[in-house]
């Protein structure tokens, strides 16, 4: 099995997403990487954009705030926090939800295991170490393909990524902050000291292995970039983001 | 819980699973306006816009019926049809 493996670097929260589905649209076998800049707020395509995320404090800081195509929960993409991957597939690959949640999990989980993290998949879309959670990811399915994305914690900032989200602000003490952070962990806080190659490279080796692909480094296509073009403008819409 | 102009608010935690909200206005014990939100999946996502649209004008008793047939050929993660039923019922009972 080939896959095109794409190593991108910052781009906007619009253009990100609008990437990901122009990926998702043509179905070519792709893993991406790539970061946010400025960093961002992602809300899931079912979450309601006002009861999730503080609009004024994220624009007071500079903060992207954007919907994905896919479900789950808000995530905040910090600019040199964290490292995204998408993983495109034909549907016909992966005809069960969960099991390709589950492979998918696996692959990103060997791949921490080969910068020295004991990370392991758990419940539906998690991946932690130790118990604490530092990677989360999303699935849509459309266009007959899989489109999975999904965020590793680098660094990790609790009481940053609290003041943007619209935990109810009364409920944020310090002691919720010290929950919060029991519960989530990031590649620094255990101790490994890598950069974006090396996790990037593990992480590949871990699809490698678990699926056995083969990776050629690629671009976008011209057409993906003239799609990716168009859907830019839905990201960035109010109509889009405030659907919900 | 009620909010603001008779729109009722309500969210459920599935165990093991995820978040359901849900806000809802009433007009006379029938569903004028409804949405939900959350961070469960969904396949295809357009079914609830769906059965939004389908629980418009429903009364508490006709709600099971409903999800019985616009909500066919979906996958929901994180939660089951029976979480949506229940959130809505638990909802408009208390009002």
């Amino acid at each position: 099995m080939e896959f095109r493996l794409i190593l991108h670097e910052h781009r906007n929260a619009y253009e990100n997403m609008a990437i990901d589905e122009a990926i998702l649209k043509k179905g070519v076998p792709t893993l991406r990487f790539y970061k946010w800049n400025p960093s961002a707020i992602s809300i899931g395509y079912f979450q309601s954009i006002l009861e999730e995320v503080d609009l004024e404090e994220c624009k007071k800081n500079g903060i992207d705030v954007v919907r994905r195509i896919t479900g789950g929960g808000a995530v905040y993409h910090d600019r040199e926090g964290e490292i995204t991957y998408s993983f495109v597939c034909s549907e016909k690959l992966f005809p069960n939800i969960l099991e390709s949640y589950r492979i998918i999990c696996r692959c990103l989980a060997k791949g921490l295991h080969h910068i020295g993290l004991n990370a392991e998949h758990t419940g539906i879309n998690d991946i932690v170490v130790n118990g604490r959670k530092i990677s989360g990811s999303a699935q849509t399915r459309r266009y007959g393909n899989i489109l999975q994305h999904g965020t590793i914690l680098k660094k990790v900032n609790v009481k940053k990524m609290f003041s943007l989200l619209k935990v109810s602000k009364e409920k944020i003490s310090d002691k919720k902050i010290k929950s919060v952070e029991d519960r989530v962990t990031s590649i620094e806080r255990e101790g490994i000291e890598a950069n974006d190659n090396e996790i990037i490279e593990g992480i590949v080796k871990g699809f490698k292995e678990v699926m056995n692909i083969k990776f050629y480094k690629a671009d976008l296509s011209k057409e993906e970039i003239k799609i990716a073009e168009n859907l830019r403008r839905k990201y960035e819409s109010k109509e889009w983001n405030f659907k919900r | 819980m009620k909010v603001r102009n008779g729109i009722l608010k309500g969210e459920l935690k599935v165990e093991g699973g995820k978040l359901i909200k849900c806000l809802i206005k009433l007009k006379d014990n029938k569903i004028e306006e409804i949405r939900f939100s959350g961070d469960f999946f969904m396949y295809p996502e357009e079914k609830l816009e769906e059965i939004e649209k389908a629980l418009k004008n429903v009364s508490i008793e006709e709600i099971e019926e409903i999800f019985d047939t616009s909500f066919k050929n979906v996958e929901i993660i994180g939660a089951t049809k029976e979480d949506f039923i229940n959130l809505l019922k638990q909802l408009i009972e208390k009002d």
